[in-house]
């Protein structure tokens, strides 16, 4: 059975009220069986899959209605992936739900943050009743998210924190604990290659980020690297840092020079699937390499591709991926990959909309977690785990 | 008296710093050597060496096609829809695919030769309009084409092919070095291939000659949306799912690798094996930098440098002729 993370009864009590209102809402449903299954599940194999826990968060949302038809603004960090789809996909739902409508815009890629400060700005400056924000750059949105505060549009960060926003702007975060995501990949992964560290030559284990400036990408590879420092070091091995330099000079317990593992970390030049696998393939092709994560879906999808010529994911070498898609969904089916984390964009979206239209309505907002799950071959079709594997 | 022509032309020296890279990268990183390396760079070649082809013969009147990059995201985006929404069979969303190129390619030309339009600014509308048509066009979504295993993916053989003894051979690369031969032959030795060039040698001289000018532009256009569109069938071949909203930059890789073959940045010259060979040395900054240890911004900024050095070559070459 699939390990859960958070969802408990308080969320599922929220649910059976909507549901009475609105039973035939069919993503409602999946959410719906999702926080079921959450609630009655045994504890899971792994202690890091439980991520988070949300019902709090979500409980503050009970019996929520929107005291106008409100017009919210959402500023996502692009289209390019089916994740931001299905987090529309939950907005969609939210604001059927509440009476509610929304405008999404979003740049072309999650590189270019200046278009989408100027999005923002825009979103602003049309004085909206509340606006969603997934920053690509989390210090580039500073100014802007002051000028809300001056405007008094409250702004929603979901799927992407930001860390010491100007006081009054952020008014709730609906994101996935990024760091513990991060974590739950490591612990799989160390699991599945331990054996084949410390038998006399140093072993490599990469990383694939698509950036190092977005604040949830930060966290997840972050979490990756010191969670698998952690690990080793509990079994008397060392890591070293090797490759991008935020990360490397980030990393909490790495030792210079000679070690057990070496911890690579690729950086493409932009947050494209071909530049992420040109990267994936120099850690793909190194003869020590013994295991690779790639931490968001486009990273993970470039490792595919890398490995398309290569065909050592899940032979000679594990790989570990991020976040859903038809590609890895397939790869985790096939072995290819040893199991993927996913969150819940759906989720994400919905709740976003939720803690606009409370944020509009006057209501003081307590932070939302939101699910998270590890998925592999065995567990991917379980009810708690397939609704939130986007196509 | 004919003046002597040097064998040290720019196509040739391109060459000769294409073997010199391999052999650089090959020597500082054993691993770049590797074949399935080699078979990881042409899967990404082969889309850019496709755009250089095509976007060659506007270079060469004078004009550049800014719209291929997005173009072929674009062109991409609505095959694989067909094939995902509408259970449209893969040869015939291919074939819609291509000819989606060439209609953009006839836009930009009817726009350039008889609205009177600069390519530059006529075809960065069309970059605009094929970016922002991709996401219209599939509701934003990032579209998977059919992967290899499935029934409708055969066009993954197209490009490469897994023999019995489950060696990969590199398919695409023949197609690459069939079309540069048909290509620089249509180029050298056919009427339309010959008018192109006198349009960018001096397209006054080419009016007063009795070249329809016009006819020319759009037909030289509709080969590089042609082209576009054969590489998005190769794009998505590679990465698989089509995302909307990219291919921005793109071009520039393809029109740099032209440049870097020879082809003239102000037309009038250039062939289409120097423009696939400077393709390839781009590819191979692109793909060989990393190996032997320089991040993304480096590789950046290595590629200018080296497009710097294409450019003055061209430069001092015309003053010689001069």
């Amino acid at each position: 059975m699939g390990p859960v993370i958070g969802s408990g009864s308080i969320s599922f009590s929220f649910y059976q009220q909507k549901e009475d209102k609105r039973m035939k809402k069919k993503v409602l449903a999946v959410l719906m069986s999702t926080v079921m299954i959450g609630s009655l599940m045994a504890a899971p194999v792994f202690a890091a899959e439980n991520l988070s826990d949300t019902t709090e968060g979500i409980a503050q949302f009970e019996g929520l209605t929107a005291n106008e038809a409100y017009d919210f603004q959402i500023v996502v960090k692009s289209f390019q992936s089916t994740y931001w789809q299905a987090a529309l996909q939950g907005m969609d739902m939210a604001k059927d739900e509440l009476g509610v409508t929304y405008t999404a815009q979003g740049p072309a890629s999650e590189s270019d943050i200046a278009d989408q400060v100027n999005m923002l700005n825009s979103a602003i400056n049309g004085a909206p009743a509340g606006v969603g924000l997934a920053a690509c750059d989390t210090s580039s949105v500073l100014e802007s998210l002051q000028a809300a505060v001056d405007a008094g549009v409250p702004v929603v960060a979901f799927d992407t924190g930001v860390p010491e926003p100007p006081e009054g702007s952020i008014v709730c975060t609906v994101v996935t604990d990024n760091v513990a995501a991060g974590e739950v990949a490591a612990v799989n992964l160390y699991e599945a290659v331990k054996d084949k560290i410390g038998q006399g030559a140093p072993v490599r284990i990469g990383e694939i980020n698509q950036d190092n400036y977005a604040l949830n990408i930060q966290q997840r590879g972050l979490g990756f690297i010191n969670k698998l420092i952690e690990l080793a070091a509990a079994d008397g091995f060392t890591v070293a840092m090797e490759g991008n330099e935020f990360y490397v000079n980030e990393a909490e317990g790495a030792v210079e020079g000679d070690a057990d593992i070496i911890l690579e970390v690729r950086v493409p030049a932009q947050t494209t699937v071909d530049l992420c696998s040109t990267e994936a393939g120099t850690i793909l092709d190194k003869e020590d390499t013994i295991a690779v994560f790639g931490s968001n879906q486009t990273a993970a999808e470039g490792l595919l591709v890398a490995n398309d010529n290569r065909e050592v994911l899940g032979d000679t070498i594990v790989g570990v991926g991020f976040d859903a898609g038809t590609s890895i969904k397939a790869a985790v089916e096939d072995g290819t990959f040893l199991g993927a984390v996913t969150q819940s964009p759906l989720m994400m979206g919905y709740y976003c909309i939720y803690a606009l239209t409370a944020a509009a309505n006057g209501q003081e907002l307590i932070d939302v977690p939101t699910d998270g799950y590890w998925y592999n071959a065995e567990n991917m079709n379980d009810e708690n785990i397939a609704p939130n594997l986007y196509d | 008296m004919t003046k002597k022509r040097s064998i040290f032309t720019q196509e040739v020296i391109v060459g000769i710093v294409l073997v010199a890279l391999y052999l650089i990268f090959r020597l500082i990183s054993p691993d770049f050597g590797k074949y399935t390396t080699f078979l990881s760079m042409m899967d990404i070649s082969y889309y850019y060496a496709l755009m250089a082809i095509g976007v060659a013969f506007p270079l060469i009147t004078g004009g550049v096609d800014l719209s291929i990059g997005t173009g072929m995201i674009c062109y991409a985006l609505a095959g694989g829809c067909l094939i995902r929404f509408y259970n449209c069979p893969t040869g015939l969303a291919i074939l819609v695919s291509i000819l989606f190129g060439v209609g953009i390619g006839l836009a930009n030309g009817v726009l350039i030769s008889l609205m009177g339009l600069p390519p530059f600014l006529a075809t960065l509308c069309t970059c605009m309009i094929t970016r922002g048509l991709g996401s219209v066009v599939t509701g934003s979504f990032a579209i998977p084409w059919p992967t290899a295993k499935q029934d409708n993916g055969w066009f993954h053989s197209i490009f490469k092919i897994t023999t019995a003894d489950n060696l990969k051979l590199p398919l695409g690369l023949l197609w690459i070095i069939l079309l540069t031969l048909i290509m620089q032959f249509v180029l050298a030795h056919t009427r339309f291939g010959r008018y192109t060039i006198s349009i960018g040698s001096n397209k006054e001289a080419a009016i007063l000659s009795g070249i329809n000018v016009k006819f020319y532009h759009v037909m030289v256009y509709m080969v590089s949306g042609l082209f576009a569109g054969l590489a998005s069938i190769a794009y998505a071949a590679v990465i698989k799912t089509v995302q909307p909203g990219t291919g921005a930059g793109m071009e520039l890789d393809a029109i740099g690798g032209a440049i870097v073959g020879g082809v003239s940045a102000s037309g009038g010259y250039g062939t289409i094996y120097g423009t696939v060979i400077g393709a390839y040395v781009i590819i191979f900054l692109k793909q060989g930098l990393p190996y032997i240890g320089f991040n993304a911004n480096m590789q950046q900024i290595i590629t200018g440098f080296v497009l710097i050095g294409a450019v003055t070559i061209d430069i001092i070459k015309r003053k010689v002729i001069k």
